[in-house]
């Protein structure tokens, strides 16, 4: 019998059988791991290998079945006002994610280091009104910006994205100015700053992480967007591209190549905004969940 | 001890608390501003419209009888239950990502190359990734060409084109489109666990699927809620670009979802009064999501 | 002008967290005067509410003759090092060491010159390109005071500066600080938890426990005239033993009853002591280095057995408890070190080739000049001013 303080026999310990060969058992494990993740790879790329191929037929090479061709490229801005609708994406993003981060960031610095009374209850409200779904508020925000006379061009809609994207922005900048030490800000001030002065000359730029985290996530968000563009960006002419394509598509007369390369060219930015700002990502999701 | 004196410091009135909430304060207003204006005010709105006939330039107060009406209408219904259906894609969209960032987390070769083809696809707008769906499913389309490359040609579909199959169809798509967004998720909150504690684990004796269980799991419960709610209100709004291009909500209301049937009811019909109560029955059942995922896991914890 | 002067100053916290008592102190230009006391003293919020980072509740504090409760800190013109530096992570060194003189408007010309005079005083020339995270922590704390002398303020206040240092490099920044402090001839408000960096930096030191002043005096006096015996147990390493026991005044001398040991202390305090003839519960306090060892046919000794012993090099601690005596919680005023064996009472430090084994039973003695009495109930000094 064994106790605490006295060391057990050799001879009381089973017997145990000779494992595999570790190093052996680890190499195959390790293909199987790559060769699955090649089929994963595989699928999640082959929206793209569509788009491509897809892409490079032409109109009735698409509807007999093969070939191969540029024409449904070369005559791409004759079909789909390709330019554009590009230009108009850019502008309703650009426009959208800086109104975000002007809002967010004194916001978030408000939340995690000016705290005034009620603060903690109107931040819960700001961060629960990322549930609402859009639909909920459809009609009503429809005719109220239709009111203020916004739904012709970017303005209404700019608005809307802008109102959309607060409430996360907020909660990660609020969350990764916790993170700042509160000294800092303190040695801000006995330097001479006030408030904004801290903000803008000391806490933002440590922020650069959270920045781009929030800046990928809704560029993308905003440019792959439907529903608000269609609805509050009346006049067709300052279409977003994601708006021009579900029109045509669900108008079913469009020649599929050209869709397909209007596709290709409408993911393009935020695959590049992604790729771009990886490394912060990571970083800034991670501020995000850890509280 | 001499009277010249510095120049006269600026002295305030105000305590340092008080400076600093007041700043506080401002500093939250515009976006205070924004979310109460844009989205706080359309929800009272809503409630209110949702008691009129409302075309959007006038509204007329008729009381519950657009409610009764509402709650009479099958379409509604219908609806309703193509949202529950979906619910089901929902352990399918968590589950899969999950395996998926384990897999990443055990840093095979190229992992880091790996993890950005997997996220490529959130990239895309959902109207692209439904054009291409569409083109997958349909009848002259991908999944039956491999399906007559396996010689099945009797288990060809159009699974687009008849209602027992369109929503599956959505579903398997809405899938695929959260792949990306929660695997990026799982992989940071795995990032976050302390290797330490699995080490100690392992030397304690414990197998892979106990350590997964007991440490793992737990430790991931934060982001598998997130990762929940997002999917689910993703379900309930972003998905509409799916059905437009997809299926424009048929065949008849096959896959029709709330989501879809409030533009519905409200632009092509016109009928502003019931799609706002058919939005704020699709907020409320957001929020009893969210407030029914918060009880579970707070019960396991 | 830059003295300071703290007229009763007062912080509440909440309802009724007194942080800081009627704290009043007066520091004269160009005086190094250091704040000490254990967590949770009051000192770190006394020093921020002479920053300007704390509210007042009550009283005031004046710089330079006039009284700040309500200026800005920017408007104080006083600098300050953090306990954890704050360095400014996205700036470099000299941006670091420039930043307030930017913020005030000084000239491009201006900044550099006398960044560069900062620099050379502190030795950071090499690193001015360097970000903080690429500097160590005794780098870190260099560029932290680069960044207040920076500024000619009209007074330093140092939050701990040298608590996140190694003890080697503790110890050489200390004799750095005073050495800047010396030169540049600023008053200077420092404050430790560390009562060595007390007894060696400042000319004056301020003992506060719990929000309250207990003394301000010269490190010497603090050490050789405690005001209580809180100041006399806290001042010193190892610490004063404080033993409770019985004391009753003769003509020419102090009868000391500890337990149902008595021991005689030939000396004359009744006059510079108020001890009743009555008797009275003190406080005894004796210096570990006061304590002498002596055999046993010396007379007033006190018997005693080694319980513990630590080599240190240079001396040898010795722990002692009372023989015949049973383990009595009360005779050690303030906090027994637990043994398996019996509590010990006294502390006693010897020259490092003694040689004394754990068990054997000593006679010690009490040097005369050197006892301390304090009354039992209130902790004061007996001794008259």
């Amino acid at each position: 019998m064994t106790t605490l303080l006295t060391p057990p026999n050799d001879t009381e310990r089973a017997e145990a059988p000779a494992p595999l060969s570790r190093p052996a058992k680890r190499k195959f494990g390790r293909w199987v791991l790559f060769v699955v993740m090649v089929a994963v790879a595989v699928v999640m790329l082959y929206p793209f290998w569509v788009m491509i191929v897809t892409s490079l037929k032409s109109e009735a090479q698409f509807l007999s079945g093969g070939g191969f061709s540029w024409l449904s490229w070369k005559s791409l801005s004759a079909t789909i006002p390709i330019g554009q609708e590009v230009l108009s994406s850019t502008i309703v993003c650009s426009a959208s994610i800086l109104i975000i981060l002007l809002v967010g960031l004194p916001a978030g610095f408000a939340f995690s280091k000016l705290r005034f009374r009620t603060s903690t209850a109107v931040f819960l409200v700001i961060v629960s009104a990322m549930m609402v779904p859009l639909q909920a508020i459809l009609m009503p925000e429809f005719v109220n910006v239709t009111r203020l006379g916004l739904t012709g061009g970017y303005a209404g809609a700019v608005l809307v994205y802008a109102a959309l994207g607060t409430p996360f922005s907020v909660f990660l900048f609020t969350t990764y100015f916790r993170g700042v030490p509160d000294e800092l800000i303190e040695a801000g001030i006995v330097d001479g700053l006030g408030y904004v002065g801290v903000m803008w000359r000391l806490v933002v730029p440590m922020a650069v992480p959270a920045i781009a985290t929030v800046t990928v996530l809704q560029f993308i968000q905003i440019w792959d967007d439907l529903l608000v563009g269609l609805l509050f960006i009346q006049n067709t002419s300052e279409r977003p591209i994601t708006v021009g394509l579900a029109v045509l598509a669900a108008g079913r007369t469009t020649s599929i190549p050209a869709l397909m390369a209007g596709s290709l060219i409408s993911a393009l930015p935020a695959m590049l905004v992604y790729l771009g700002f990886q490394r912060y990502l990571v970083k800034g999701l991670t501020m995000g969940i850890d509280r | 001890m001499s009277l010249i004196s510095a120049p006269v410091p600026r002295v305030r009135r105000m305590t340092l608390r008080r400076r600093r909430q007041l700043a506080g304060f401002l500093f939250a207003l515009p976006a205070i501003a924004l979310v109460v204006g844009f989205i706080g005010v359309p929800i009272g709105q809503a409630v209110y419209y949702s008691f009129t006939q409302w075309n959007g330039l006038t509204s007329k107060w008729i009381g519950t009888s657009t409610w009764t009406q509402a709650f009479h209408n099958s379409n509604l219904w219908t609806a309703l239950q193509n949202n529950a259906l979906l619910l089901l894609a929902v352990p399918f969209a968590l589950g899969l990502p999950l395996c998926i960032a384990a897999l990443l987390h055990q840093r095979v070769a190229g992992w880091r190359i790996f993890r950005s083809i997997y996220f490529l696809p959130t990239a895309i707008s959902w109207v692209v990734l439904g054009l291409v769906a569409e083109r997958f499913f349909a009848y002259q389309g991908t999944l039956n060409s491999i399906i007559h490359a396996l010689g099945l040609s009797s288990v060809t579909t159009n699974m687009l084109g008849y209602e027992s199959t369109a929503l599956s169809a959505l579903g398997i798509t809405f899938v695929f489109t959260m792949i990306g967004t929660n695997t990026m998720l799982f992989l940071t909150g795995l990032a976050t666990l302390d290797p330490t504690l699995e080490e100690a684990a392992r030397i304690d004796g414990a197998s892979r699927w106990q350590i997964f269980r007991s440490i793992t799991l737990p430790h991931l419960s934060r982001f598998i809620q997130l990762a929940f709610v997002m999917t689910v209100i993703a379900l309930f709004s972003a998905l509409f670009s799916l059905i437009f291009v997809m299926t424009g909500g048929g065949p008849g209301y096959a896959t029709t979802t709330m989501e879809f049937l409030i533009y519905q009811t409200g632009f092509n019909q016109g009928d502003f009064g019931t799609a706002a109560l058919y939005g704020l029955i699709l907020f409320v059942l957001t929020g009893i999501v969210g407030v029914v995922q918060l009880r579970l896991i707070g019960s396991n914890e | 002008m830059a003295e300071i002067t703290f007229d009763a100053v007062t912080k509440i916290f909440g309802d009724d967290i007194r942080a800081v008592d009627e704290l009043s102190l007066h520091v004269a230009d160009g005086e190094f005067m250091v704040l000490v006391g254990p967590s949770g003293c009051g000192k770190t919020t006394a020093l921020r509410m002479l920053a300007g980072l704390e509210d007042i509740t009550a009283g005031t504090i004046s710089i330079g003759g006039a009284v700040v409760n309500n200026v800005l800190p920017k408007d104080r013109d006083v600098a300050m090092v953090f306990q954890n530096y704050a360095l400014y992570p996205h700036m470099s060194v000299e941006r670091n060491i420039g930043f307030a003189l930017k913020v005030r408007g000084d000239s491009k010309s201006e900044v550099k010159r006398k960044v560069g005079e900062a620099a050379s005083i502190l030795h950071l020339n090499d690193f001015l390109d360097r970000r903080p995270k690429a500097l160590s922590g005794g780098q870190r704390q260099r560029v932290a005071m680069g960044r207040a002398i920076v500024r000619s303020p009209r007074a330093f206040l140092m939050d701990e500066p040298l608590s996140n240092l190694d003890a080697k490099l503790r110890v050489e920044m200390r004799l750095e600080i005073a050495r800047i402090q010396r030169l540049l001839g600023v008053a200077t408000v420092y404050v430790t938890h560390d009562q060595v960096e007390a007894m060696t930096m400042g000319d004056r030191v301020a003992v506060l426990r719990d929000g309250k002043l207990q003394q301000v005096d010269t490190p010497q006096d603090l050490y050789d005239r405690p005001a209580n015996d809180f100041v006399a147990g806290f001042m010193g390493s190892p610490p004063m033993n404080l033993i409770r026991c019985h004391a009753r005044a003769g003509d020419d001398r102090v009868k000391i009853i500890i337990g149902d040991q008595t021991v005689e202390l030939p000396w004359s305090y009744t006059s510079s002591h108020d001890l009743p003839a009555s008797g009275l519960d003190v406080v005894v306090g004796v210096r570990p280095e006061d304590v002498i060892i002596t055999d046993a046919t010396s007379p007033n000794t006190l018997k005693t057995r080694v319980e513990r012993r630590e080599a240190l090099g240079a001396e040898i601690l010795v722990h002692l408890s009372r023989v015949d005596a049973v383990a009595d919680a009360s005779t050690n005023a303030l906090g027994a070190r637990g043994d398996l064996s019996r509590p010990a009472v006294l502390v006693a430090k010897m020259g490092p080739r003694v040689k004394i084994d754990v068990g054997d039973v000593l006679s010690v003695q009490i040097s005369p000049e050197h006892a301390h009495f304090f009354d039992a109930t209130t902790g004061l000094t007996l001794r008259r001013r």
